[in-house]
């Protein structure tokens, strides 16, 4: 369960000012839903999963994350939260195995559970035959399924994907939409922006619209369609933030 | 602070930074190979150099040799090492300017009246032209000289034998002259001006790709936000970095303090067995041990503005530029060692990376000031420590860690 609600977000900026970045944010995501956070960029997606996150801290407003302020305690928050973006990389020296096995020892896990668990993820993912070779070596679909495995190596309940699919292959971005399904069928809490409609209506139980930090409107794709009485997400997006 | 989170992460970033073929370069291979070649080439150049013109014969332009007394006449003609040219086969030259070409090193102009004055023994004078900027002109006015002492002494010899005088009471006493001046003191003279530069460069080099590619370079790959979003505490990071460029900052200087010993003692060797120059080279445990205490705490410095520069830095490639003018920081300062006349006092000893280039020159001369030891030790540790601070707060601002 993520609950955020008033999440705001002020950055300072020499030429223009203070930006609202995220302006009075409020929603809920439910563990076995995919809630999905939909906007153009630069419209506070981002910086709203890293307050969810834990990477940067909320200006005012809060978020609870199973129950834990992020603000408050966000080394708690972390070990329940996997994190994966479109732009998280790989460290390139290292193979999938050291790599996951560094996060995993980060999250306080022990040698043999990490081992465990890394072998049931490689299974899951067919990441065996490249588990031991470098990162750089590998293939950007590949380098994907890495970026999966690190993220649920600590076995987080609610999971947080910033823009997942953004500069991949037809290949990795169904790797990664196959793995944010699963992870709302394990009964996990998941939270997922894109600037992509298609992608959005296809993966999400519930959608809020997101544009210059604010909220417009969350509701299932049904419900949005209908509200704004189109049919598809991309007119009712232009409909709802243009009035 | 988990001191088990800072292991796992200095453990990772140095299997990640010891695979890393740039820092490996910096680290391992310029202090173990292009140091002692960088000596040696040296050394053997200058070798080959001072024997090269040590052969030689100096070739001279003589004007008015018919005014040499005969006796000096055959000796000139007898030196092995010296041959003379009349100067009329430059009829319309300049004299001077046969010499400033370089094809003679030196002008002996002797006047008509030289050998009648030295006949009716009064003073006479002979003249010799040459061009101290160039080794072999300063080599030809040496035998020159060497030469004209020999058949002044002869002359005098002749004079006061003729008057029945002994040629001892020229000479009422002698001065014995030694310069008590340790052999290690004049070697570290010279030597330690490089020593200390070097290892301060070195240092800096060895530290400075791991600092970049373990902040600028994890924003730049986008591993910076995983990390950030895993429970390891800011403070734990930035420790386990700090300590991995501290690590390979200390490797690149004590690689390069070894070869530079070991290749300095060749190269001394091979003057002393070559040119029998009057050179020495010992290295005492004790000035190794200091130059090691010293350079400690100057890696921290280095590790600790090093790391905060790069953080701040959005690319692999803007980090690489603040670098550069930081090199360039620490470059001027650690050239003190190489100034004439630049000694330690209190204030010069609180300066960083002057300070520690000051008393590594010392230190290699003989000389090690304790009281100003202790000062530098003391300013570049609260320095270090200081970095460190500012490090970790800089590791805190959301504005430095996401300034994309």
């Amino acid at each position: 369960m993520i609950e955020a609600s008033n999440l705001t977000k002020l950055f300072k900026d020499k030429k223009r000012g203070e930006i609202r970045a995220v302006d009075n944010i409020s929603f809920t995501c439910r563990p076995g839903e995919i809630y999905g956070l939909l906007g153009p960029n630069g419209a506070g997606k981002t910086t709203t999963l890293r307050m969810l996150s834990t990477a940067i801290k909320p200006t005012s407003g809060s978020a609870v994350v199973y129950g834990i302020n992020v603000a408050k305690e966000p080394q708690r928050v972390r070990s329940r939260i996997g994190f994966l973006s479109g732009n998280t990389g790989l460290y390139r020296r290292l193979s999938p195995r050291e790599m996951v096995t560094y996060f995993g020892k980060l999250y306080g896990m022990t040698s043999d559970a990490i081992k465990e668990r890394a072998d049931k993820i490689f299974a899951m993912l067919d990441m065996q035959s490249f588990a031991d070779s470098r990162n750089d070596k590998l293939s950007s679909g590949m380098k994907q399924k890495v970026s999966i495995a690190r993220s649920v190596i600590h076995d987080p309940p609610a999971m947080v994907f910033d823009e997942p699919t953004t500069g991949l292959d037809v290949i990795s971005s169904r790797t990664i939409v196959n793995f944010i399904r699963q992870c709302r069928d394990e009964g996990k809490t998941v939270i997922f922006s894109t600037h992509i409609m298609s992608e959005a209506m296809r993966l999400c139980d519930k959608i809020g619209i997101i544009h210059q930090g604010k909220l417009y409107t969350e509701g299932t794709v049904q419900e949005i369609l209908d509200q704004t009485a189109t049919t598809d997400l991309e007119s009712a997006f232009i409909k709802i933030v243009e009035g | 602070m988990q001191i088990s989170n800072v292991i796992t992460i200095f453990r990772k970033e140095l299997t990640d930074t010891l695979r890393d073929r740039r820092t490996l370069v910096f680290m391992l291979l310029v202090p173990i190979v292009a140091i002692p070649l960088l000596m040696m080439g040296m050394s053997k150049l200058m070798i080959r150099q001072i024997t090269k013109v040590q052969e030689e014969t100096s070739k001279i332009v003589i004007t008015g040799r018919e005014w040499l007394p005969s006796e000096l006449d055959s000796m000139f003609t007898a030196a092995t090492d010296l041959t003379f040219v009349d100067s009329s086969t430059f009829a319309d030259t300049g004299l001077v300017e046969v010499l400033q070409l370089g094809r003679y090193e030196a002008l002996v102009a002797v006047p008509d009246s030289f050998a009648t004055h030295l006949q009716m023994e009064r003073s006479a004078r002979i003249e010799i032209k040459c061009d101290r900027a160039e080794l072999r002109s300063e080599q030809a006015e040496d035998r020159l000289v060497d030469l004209l002492d020999d058949y002044r002494a002869l002359l005098i010899e002749h004079r006061l034998t003729e008057r029945d005088v002994s040629v001892a009471i020229l000479e009422p006493f002698e001065v014995n002259r030694e310069n008590v001046a340790p052999m290690q003191k004049m070697v570290g003279e010279k030597l330690g001006m490089m020593l200390p530069y070097l290892i301060i460069i070195m240092c800096f080099m060895g530290a400075m790709y791991p600092a970049i590619d373990l902040t600028a370079g994890e924003k730049e790959r986008g591993t910076l936000e995983t990390l950030l979003v895993s429970p390891a505490a800011r403070i734990e990071f930035v420790m386990g970095k700090y300590m991995v460029v501290v690590f390979t900052g200390l490797v690149a200087a004590l690689l390069s303090l070894g070869s530079l010993v070991f290749s300095m003692k060749y190269m001394v060797d091979q003057l002393v067995a070559q040119v029998g120059s009057m050179l020495a080279m010992e290295f005492e445990a004790s000035t190794i041990v200091l130059i090691v205490l010293v350079v400690l705490p100057l890696v921290g410095i280095f590790a600790g503005v090093l790391l905060s520069v790069s953080i701040f830095a959005r690319s692999f490639k803007e980090a690489q530029s603040y670098v550069t003018a930081l090199n360039m920081a620490v470059i001027l300062p650690a050239v003190v060692s190489i100034l004439p006349g630049v000694e330690l006092d209190y204030t010069l000893a609180m300066i960083p990376v002057v300070n520690a280039s000051l008393i590594m020159k010392e230190a290699i001369s003989g000389t090690i000031m304790w009281n100003y030891v202790i000062v530098a030790l003391l300013s570049n540790s609260i320095l270090a420590a200081l970095s460190l601070v500012f490090c970790k707060k800089w590791f805190e601002r959301e504005s430095v860690i996401f300034r994309m």
